[in-house]
């Protein structure tokens, strides 16, 4: 069954139904898709650069062990510049992020059974077998963000001696340059994908349909099952995405955003009609309202679910979050006479 | 922790649009008795009804094999009660496929087949070889080592072992991993953790776990007893309650309830049952993750290293729903007028299609199954997904590639009937 085990993001291929009126705006749907291409590929290039910056800032910091402190505090910014780059473009669930289940390789969640924290420990046993074409070979558990923010930021770890960091840093140091390496690769593929995308109809439901999945995503695994919200009864913060580092709630405000600036710009020449017009209105306005709400809340995921005043203020993002699911798929869906099909997360 | 705040919420949000309903007009073939879409509907109810008592009756023939072991706990009392688990798996897991889009399924399915557990739940384990779900309060609470036990400030007395205790402690601490009740729970009590990672072997529990007096092994036999014996006489009474929504002649089961639906609506559940399973559950939750991760932990029967058959019958249930026939257990065999006779009429194309993909994911599964039971260096599930496993991960795959692309069909078969939208609108979680 698995109630208990949400799947992460969209990773198989899935074709669409799509039906005619939608394929009459050929033109609208070329001008969509063109402005699609240009901004999801600024997205994934901002990925691929903070990817690169984190990688060289953990092999040029991480080895100087008497700078460790202020090394480590820098570190993790550069941790957080390139999984806040991901989180905007998290939401596209086709194309060449499918390749390898790269979407995992990069965020390997949910893990609710610390597999993350499980298998660096494994490969922090055998630190001379250590590099970036054996983590390529590992598993997606080992591959990603999450492991680099286990090795940043885990309690385990917070005791301030040294002890175990040269195999900290060798793990690091292969994990980095595996994520530049994926991210790089993803933001050419982008590229070459380009006339393929622009060229076919059906990727103009494709788009929509990943933004949908997106915010229902967001909705039910990502803030609701930490909310006690979806099938469960009882908050548990660990269910939030990067519980380590305390950013679950800024990586769910910077999915919004990343739908604010690489999805919006797009569907523009697809609602062009006044009522449409009044829909991308709404629909703009809601993803704003929700930043916002984001934006208020000024603690982390844990903290606030842990009084009744901060759940509070959760209950809040969590209905403007709910708001922009009929308009996504409800109202946008049929606007644009999009059939959902099947996707990855229909599993429970 | 304030969970009160959430039903208010829940009721002011209660709503979620979804897109639904619009129907296309049919064409019928030239047979002399061309399937409509209330005779599919029926139908597939039928092969609920059939496909539910077998799941019934092989779940009364475990409880029995139990009662047997409990009374006699031998090994080769143990033996044949394993085997009798393992029989009962494989009309359940046929069954899956109507989980998915019947509301009613899906909120019942749950005691039964929820996984993956935190079975510290339940009984002793091995912590060096444990790993549950990261803020789990119950998941070292071993329900049989205790009188009483206290859950996320919740203290709950477990002296006497009953299935309605079991029924009432399955998700305590609102967790879903505090799997109680159902098949796993059995599994669990029957073969214990497998503490073999990606190598050979599965658990490997003593039937003195069961013995009594001095003979006992890991304390607390008659808990154990009692609890096994509890957690499959509640899977019997879960089953029963299931037949009885499916049953011809009743007049305010579900099968009344369903049928008096326009066509269309069934159609819908039919179609989305098969692509949910298909993709998103069996080859994503069940199979990419695992694989992906080199996760054994993800492994559907973990404790017992049947999952190979659990995938193998899941496929099986979706080929079911769409060739309207249905294998009983005694070897007969229900047919009946079919999804795909409806796409046969409309497009015979694309039933050569789709019933080529469904064949096909069948053999892929089945080369899974045979792999595993393979007489000469078998290789289970949990070894295939090693991370240096070539040979598994390729099988895995194409399994996996399979299910991606019949579901592509599935998609296509809904637009051919003219379904307005896949989606139900009972499938959506509810909070």
């Amino acid at each position: 069954m698995p109630r208990s085990r949400g799947l992460v993001t969209a990773l198989m291929a899935f074709t669409l139904m799509l039906s005619l009126p939608a394929l009459a705006q050929n033109d609208a749907g070329q001008t969509a898709r063109t402005q699609w291409h240009d901004s999801i590929g600024s997205g994934y290039q901002r990925l691929a650069d903070h990817s690169a910056v984190l990688s060289s800032t953990l092999s040029r910091l991480c080895p100087m062990p008497n700078r460790q402190e202020d090394g480590v505090a820098r570190m993790k910014m550069a941790w957080r510049d390139a999984f806040l780059a991901w989180q905007q473009v998290r939401f596209v669930d086709f194309g060449p992020i499918e390749q390898n289940s790269r979407a995992w390789q990069i965020q390997f969640w949910p893990d609710r059974k610390n597999l993350v924290g499980r298998k660096v420990d494994a490969w922090l046993e055998q630190a001379d077998k250590v590099s970036a074409s054996a983590i390529a070979d590992a598993g997606v558990a080992i591959q990603g963000l999450p492991a680099i923010e286990y090795l940043l930021f885990d309690k385990r770890f917070r005791t301030g001696n040294a002890t175990g960091w040269t195999q900290r840093c060798a793990l690091l140091t292969a994990i980095g340059a595996h994520l530049e390496k994926v991210t790089r690769r993803l933001a050419e593929d982008w590229q070459a994908y380009g006339n393929f995308y622009r060229s076919r109809d059906d990727f103009t439901a494709t788009t929509v349909e990943a933004a949908m999945n997106a915010v229902e995503h967001l909705r039910s695994r990502r803030l609701g099952a930490a909310m006690g919200l979806r099938g469960n009864t009882s908050t548990n913060a660990y269910l939030g995405d990067a519980w380590r580092s305390g950013e679950s709630l800024a990586a769910q405000q910077a999915s919004v955003a990343g739908l604010s600036n690489h999805f919006l710009p797009g569907l523009k020449p697809l609602l062009t009609a006044p009522d449409q017009k009044a829909l991308f209105d709404d629909l703009t306005h809601q993803a704003n309202e929700t930043l916002s709400e984001y934006q208020s809340l000024g603690r982390p995921l844990k903290a606030l679910l842990d009084t009744e005043a901060g759940y509070r203020q959760l209950q809040g993002v969590y209905i403007e979050v709910s708001q922009l699911e009929p308009l996504f798929i409800g109202q946008l869906a049929s606007t644009l006479d999009i059939r959902r099909g099947f996707n990855s997360s229909d599993g429970d | 922790m304030p969970n009160t705040l959430t039903t208010p919420l829940a009721a002011a949000l209660a709503a979620s649009t979804l897109l639904l309903s619009g129907c296309g007009s049919l064409s019928f073939s030239d047979s002399k008795e061309p399937a409509t879409k209330a005779s599919v509907a029926s139908h597939y109810a039928d092969i609920a009804h059939a496909n539910y008592q077998d799941a019934l009756n092989t779940a009364r023939a475990l409880d029995q094999s139990v009662d047997t072991f409990l009374e006699s706990p031998t090994p080769a009392n143990m033996k044949a009660a394993r085997e009798a688990w393992r029989t009962a798996r494989i009309p359940y897991q046929q069954s899956e496929v109507f989980r998915f889009g019947n509301g009613i399924v899906d909120d019942w399915e749950g005691q039964l087949n929820a996984w993956p557990l935190d079975e510290g739940l339940i009984d002793y384990v091995n912590r060096d070889n444990y790993q549950h779900e990261l803020g789990n309060a119950g998941a070292t609470a071993n329900i049989i080592s205790a009188e009483s036990i206290t859950v996320g400030g919740q203290t709950v007395d477990v002296s006497r072992i009953t299935p309605e205790l079991l029924a009432d402690l399955n998700e305590i601490g609102g967790s879903e991993a505090n799997v109680a009740t159902g098949y796993h729970a059995a599994e669990f009590l029957l073969w214990g953790q497998d503490l073999n990672g990606f190598g050979a072997g599965n658990g490997n529990r003593p039937a003195t776990d069961y013995a009594r007096g001095s003979d006992c092994t890991h304390g607390h036999c008659e808990r154990r007893a009692a609890y096994l014996d509890a957690v499959t006489d509640l899977l019997i009474n879960d089953l029963e309650w299931m037949v009885a929504q499916w049953a011809p002649g009743q007049t305010d089961n579900y099968r009344t309830r369903l049928l008096a639906m326009e066509p269309d609506a069934v159609i819908q559940k039919m179609l989305f049952g098969m692509g949910s399973l298909s993709l998103g559950e069996l080859a994503g939750e069940r199979m990419k993750v695992a694989l992906e991760a080199n996760s054994y932990e993800d492994e559907h029967d973990c404790f017992s290293d049947n999952t190979h058959n659990s995938h193998y019958y899941n496929g099986l249930g979706i080929r079911n729903i769409y060739t309207g026939t249905y294998e009983r257990v005694d070897g007969s065999e229900l047919t009946g007028p079919s999804l795909a006779d409806l796409v046969k009429q409309q497009d015979p194309q694309l039933h050569k299609t789709l019933i080529g993909r469904l064949n096909q994911s069948m053999a892929e599964l089945g080369d899974l199954k045979q792999r595993a039971e393979a007489s000469s260096k078998p290789m289970p599930f949990d070894m295939m997904i090693a991370p240096t496993n070539q040979e598994g991960s390729r099988i895995i795959t194409d399994a996996i590639e399979a299910l991606v692309v019949q579901t592509a069909s599935i998609e296509k078969a809904a637009s051919t009937l003219g379904l307005a939208s896949l989606q139900p609108d009972t499938a959506g979680h509810t909070f």
